[in-house]
């Protein structure tokens, strides 16, 4: 693992006191915007306002518990990576139709079903990581992206489905708010970037205030609030329905889609080197999502998962130390027992959690752009990374009409997601079909084509999406060989093999086998004499390949170079 | 990897002279690039500048040759200097530890102020 130069704080270092306060109340205040999926549900099952309190309460202590479960490193639950939790609209279709049909007990009977159901593909997501290649984990982190974008902008202007128009108030808060954290983002240094968000969101609270759009009236139970308060239990029950285990379970998976996504980018912004996400600290992270959202069921919430934010803006401040997970862990289960704050965070007024979703989706949509376009993208790629983005759009274009599909497939089809996930990873698994893995090229005598020989593996190399670098290095390794073999009698032959951790090339020829030397030439010994620009070919090839062999059998030789993928 | 063809320009910078090459430098070409950079030198230029900017690729047979014209400078007690190695051939030049047998600038502009 290299750490990236521009990182603040790594995932190992242990910022001072006061930035790990602030860091952690920036994420807390980014993370409390999603609450208000449980407050739709609450609203949804016309609850008190003492109830209300309760649900919001131990809704932010299941933020809490879960943000610490996502940050430990621990062999089965933890990603080990800096990860806060959010409340999600995956889980928020299958839970308000619980809500209709069995009220709170059956959203928080199935919340435990789909924490299961997570808890048990944890364990077996190293046999399906076939499936899910880095570039298909760079579509769930760019969907999420663009989603988080766009209720950026609904909740910035104001926009709701009943009123399709602008609140120029609303425009005012988060153009503040929002103005505040591209400036201080980008040309300020130290504390201002790495409090952008939280410092943008303050500024935004300040100007609903002035603009009266900050209402805490409508979340403040009449009684009044105290400063201390033990949320109750009474609300809490559980009960199942063998029919809603399906629509959760999709829920679940989906949910699961994203905490890999989430995960791997967590991993890539901590190393420069990144080339695949690492499956321990993926399953870890699932295991620890499945455990928060059974801890949720069972205190009264609704189901959670990674959060794409967070990550967006560890990467927006560069600060991704894991000890600010554990902070905000401590730092909501506090919250959780003091109402006055529960109700500010549980009352943010729309524009300024607006500003902070539109502000974050830039770093997570360009995160997702990134590990896709590190891999060469043939055809077939192209059709299931299009494909899949287009569908994910489509999902929040034609919602109403998607919705109309039967209720165990509308997990899949209401939420952009999980549309464009699912179509990603059936498409995947459709293209492998007729994807050889070992393929070769013979190159005829009379004047190597080195040219063919490039065009193989470039269209090869997008088949299989493999890495560009490697094809490149690659490349460079099958033409210094034919530039070094001239034209040897009878032709060449190279071939190709590849699966998702391995590249290797056998290049066979009639003649003796290359030298492949151990010790780089001297400048000296290369000017001296062709020898001397032979030795320095095979030096290269031993530079740009991770594995050189070169060997003979009578007049038949070969050359195999390795290159790690 | 383009299948650019190598092309050789050269401008000058008041005592400068400057070579600038574009494309792939392999086997086929690399006594072309040589040929030119040793022409020049043997005709009296002080201050020879390869701008590299537009190589898209090469292998050990261009490197040989700028090292030929490295020692011809030397033994011609001219100066000669490159610069623009990024990307893909720049890797090339760090792969063989290459970096430190030349005379590196990372721009024109830089080198020029070297060159005075």
């Amino acid at each position: 693992m290299t750490r990236p130069p521009d990182l603040v704080y790594a995932v190992d270092e242990r910022p001072p006191w006061g930035i790990l306060i602030a860091s952690a109340a920036q994420h807390i205040a980014l993370m409390a915007v999603t609450l208000v999926f449980p407050i739709i549900i609450a609203r949804e099952a016309n609850l008190s306002g003492v109830q209300f309190l309760d649900l919001v309460s131990l809704s932010m202590l299941g933020l809490g518990v879960a943000t610490v479960c996502f940050s430990l490193r621990s062999r089965y639950v933890g990603s080990g990576y800096l990860c806060g939790a959010a409340y999600t609209a995956i889980f928020l279709g299958p839970s308000l139709f619980a809500v209709r049909q069995g009220g709170l007990a059956l959203v928080f009977g199935m919340t435990i079903v789909a924490g299961l159901v997570q808890l048990a593909v944890a364990p077996l997501l190293r046999r399906l990581r076939a499936l899910l290649p880095s570039e298909i984990a760079g579509l769930v982190i760019a969907v999420v992206g663009l989603a988080l974008a766009g209720l950026g902008v609904r909740y910035s202007l104001g926009i709701d489905a009943q009123h399709q128009r602008i609140n120029p108030d609303y425009v005012i808060v988060a153009g503040i708010s929002l103005a505040i954290m591209i400036v201080l983002n980008i040309w300020s240094k130290g504390y201002g970037r790495m409090f952008c968000v939280l410092i943008g969101m303050v500024a935004g609270y300040a100007a609903s205030a002035v603009l009266g759009a900050l209402d805490l009236t409508n979340v403040v139970p009449q009684q009044g609030l105290s400063l201390v308060r033990l949320p109750r239990l009474e609300h809490l029950n559980w009960s199942f329905d063998a029919v809603l285990v399906a629509p959760f379970a999709v829920a679940a998976l989906a949910a699961t889609l994203r905490a890999m996504g989430d995960v791997s980018n967590a991993q890539r912004l901590n190393d420069s080197d990144w080339v695949r996400p690492k499956f321990g600290s993926l399953a870890g992270g699932v295991a620890a999502n499945g455990l928060a959202v059974v801890f949720c069921g069972l205190v009264g919430s609704c189901g959670l998962n990674t959060y794409s934010s967070s990550i967006g803006l560890s990467g927006a401040t560069g600060v991704t130390s894991r000890s600010i997970g554990y902070a905000i862990g401590v730092g909501f289960v506090a919250l959780a027992f003091v109402p006055a704050a529960a109700m500010v965070l549980a009352a943010m007024p729309l524009p300024v959690m607006g500003a902070a979703l539109f502000f974050t989706a830039a770093f997570v949509f360009t995160s997702g752009l990134q590990m896709i376009t590190a891999r060469m993208l043939d055809a077939r790629k192209n059709i299931v990374i299009g494909f899949s983005f287009a569908m994910a759009v489509v999902a929040d274009v034609y919602h109403g009409a998607l919705m109309g599909v039967p209720l165990v497939l509308q997990p899949i089809f209401g939420n952009s997601l999980v549309l464009g996930t699912f179509c990603a990873v059936v498409l995947n698994l459709i293209m492998r079909i007729g994807v050889r893995e070992r393929v070769s090229i013979r190159l005829e005598p009379g004047g190597i084509n080195r040219e063919a020989a490039e065009l193989f593996l470039a269209e090869h190399g997008a088949r299989w999406a493999a890495r560009r670098d490697v094809i490149r290095r690659a490349t460079f390794g099958v033409v210094q060989v034919l530039e070094m073999l001239g034209d040897p009698p009878g032709g060449v032959e190279v071939e190709a093999s590849f699966d998702e951790f391995n590249l290797d090339l056998r290049i066979r020829y009639r003649g003796t086998p290359l030298i492949i030397p151990e010790r780089k030439p001297t400048p000296r010994e290369v000017i001296a004499s062709d020898d001397g620009e032979t030795l320095l070919a095979g030096y290269l090839l031993r530079q740009s390949a991770d594995r050189v062999h070169a060997r003979a059998s009578g007049d038949a030789a070969e050359l195999t170079l390795h290159y790690d993928h | 990897m383009s299948n650019a063809a190598l092309n050789i320009g050269q401008v000058r910078a008041g005592s400068v002279c400057i070579v600038t090459l574009a494309g792939r430098i392999d086997s086929t070409n690399a006594n072309d690039v040589m040929a030119e950079l040793t022409r020049l030198i043997g005709s009296g230029e002080k201050s020879i500048l390869v701008d590299l900017g537009a190589v898209l690729y090469l292998t050990s047979a261009a490197f040989r040759a700028l090292l030929v014209a490295t020692d011809e400078a030397e033994r011609q007690a001219a100066r000669f200097a490159l610069c623009n190695i990024a990307g893909h051939v720049r890797e090339l030049f760090e792969m063989g530890g290459l970096l430190d047998a030349f005379a590196v600038h990372g721009s024109r502009e830089e080198a020029l102020k070297q060159f005075g």
